[in-house]
């Protein structure tokens, strides 16, 4: 199945797995940092959010290395575009057009909404898709397994529900 | 080390931007068990890095010589509850947190609705989540 960014087609998944598993080696062993992506979502928070929540120590002294990290995930899909095929702003969503069809009001409004569900989910759990389910997993620690496998579960039903019952 | 972290940070991005892990059609084909990418994807990444981290654990110390320091995960009620909500919002949105900035990269420009989204949810969490210590038994603030 090619993908939606120009209709490459996907780098074989045992590659890209192994290039994923280079990165956060090389932010442990080079910088001492444990990989963690959703904790940037509090980063950004803490410029304009005075709540204690938003002020502790862990999340103020870990914003010189995730920001720039952010920053360079922004970049990286840019670099893809580019290389791809070249970069231009689109609204293509591949199986959502094709099924779900809503037009980009409707679209920001769903994507806002998932949004929410990830923003107030990932910080409930302690962590996401990286801090759980990459190194928390290869690190063997209890509380990723539970949470990967909570959302695991849960992405199952819903994309199930709106791709088999709702719009099926 | 900046510019370190952005020159890994563009490689995750890269990677995850051609894999299909930022890829609205590959995270539902995943849900929907049509395609092995996205579990090829997460298995290898887990089981190389486990290797890689026995290795890194067994000589205790960074490249540059300082004792190694990985902080657990803390087990609460807020795991399950909260992985449950983000598995909604990763069904709904195609992307996790990561992919969502790469998506932005792409030039995917509902990814900065979820964006806003993900910066309100966590704004919300942060807001309540006092209330919510006692009954998900969170973590103090600290």
């Amino acid at each position: 199945m090619p993908l939606i960014l120009h209709g490459l087609p996907p780098i074989h998944w045992a590659l890209a797995g192994a290039g994923i598993a280079a990165v956060t080696l090389t932010l442990l062993f080079v910088a001492n940092r444990r990989l963690g992506i959703s904790t940037s979502f509090e980063d950004l928070c803490s410029f304009a959010l005075a709540a204690p929540y938003f002020q502790r120590p862990a999340v103020i002294s870990g914003r010189p290395w995730r920001l720039p990290f952010a920053a360079g995930l922004v970049a990286g899909g840019f670099l893809s575009a580019v290389l791809g095929g070249g970069w231009s702003p689109t609204w293509a969503l591949g199986m959502f057009d094709r099924v779900v069809a809503l037009g980009p009001a409707g679209k920001l409004t769903w994507m806002f909404t998932g949004g929410l569900f990830i923003g107030f989910g990932t910080r409930l759990a302690g962590g996401c898709t990286s801090g759980h389910g990459v190194f928390g997993m290869s690190n063997f620690e209890w509380p990723s397994f539970l949470t990967t496998a909570s959302f695991m579960a849960a992405g199952i039903v819903t994309t199930q529900l709106v791709y088999r019952v709702v719009f099926g | 080390m900046t510019i370190l972290y952005v020159v890994l940070g563009t490689i995750f991005g890269f990677v995850l931007s051609r894999s299909g892990a930022a890829d609205y059609d590959q995270i539902q084909s995943m849900f929907l068990f049509r395609s092995f990418q996205l579990y090829g994807i997460l298995g290898t990444a887990v089981v190389l890095t486990a290797a890689g981290l026995r290795i890194i654990k067994q000589r205790g110390r960074t490249a540059l010589g300082r004792p190694l320091k990985i902080e657990l995960k803390l087990l609460h009620r807020g795991n399950v509850a909260g992985g449950l909500l983000f598995g909604v919002g990763w069904s709904m949105a195609g992307m996790c947190p990561g992919p969502i900035l790469v998506n932005i990269g792409e030039g995917k420009i509902y990814a900065l609705a979820a964006l806003a989204g993900a910066l309100a949810g966590a704004a919300l969490l942060g807001a309540v989540y006092p209330r919510l210590q006692k009954p998900f038994k969170l973590p103090p603030i600290g």
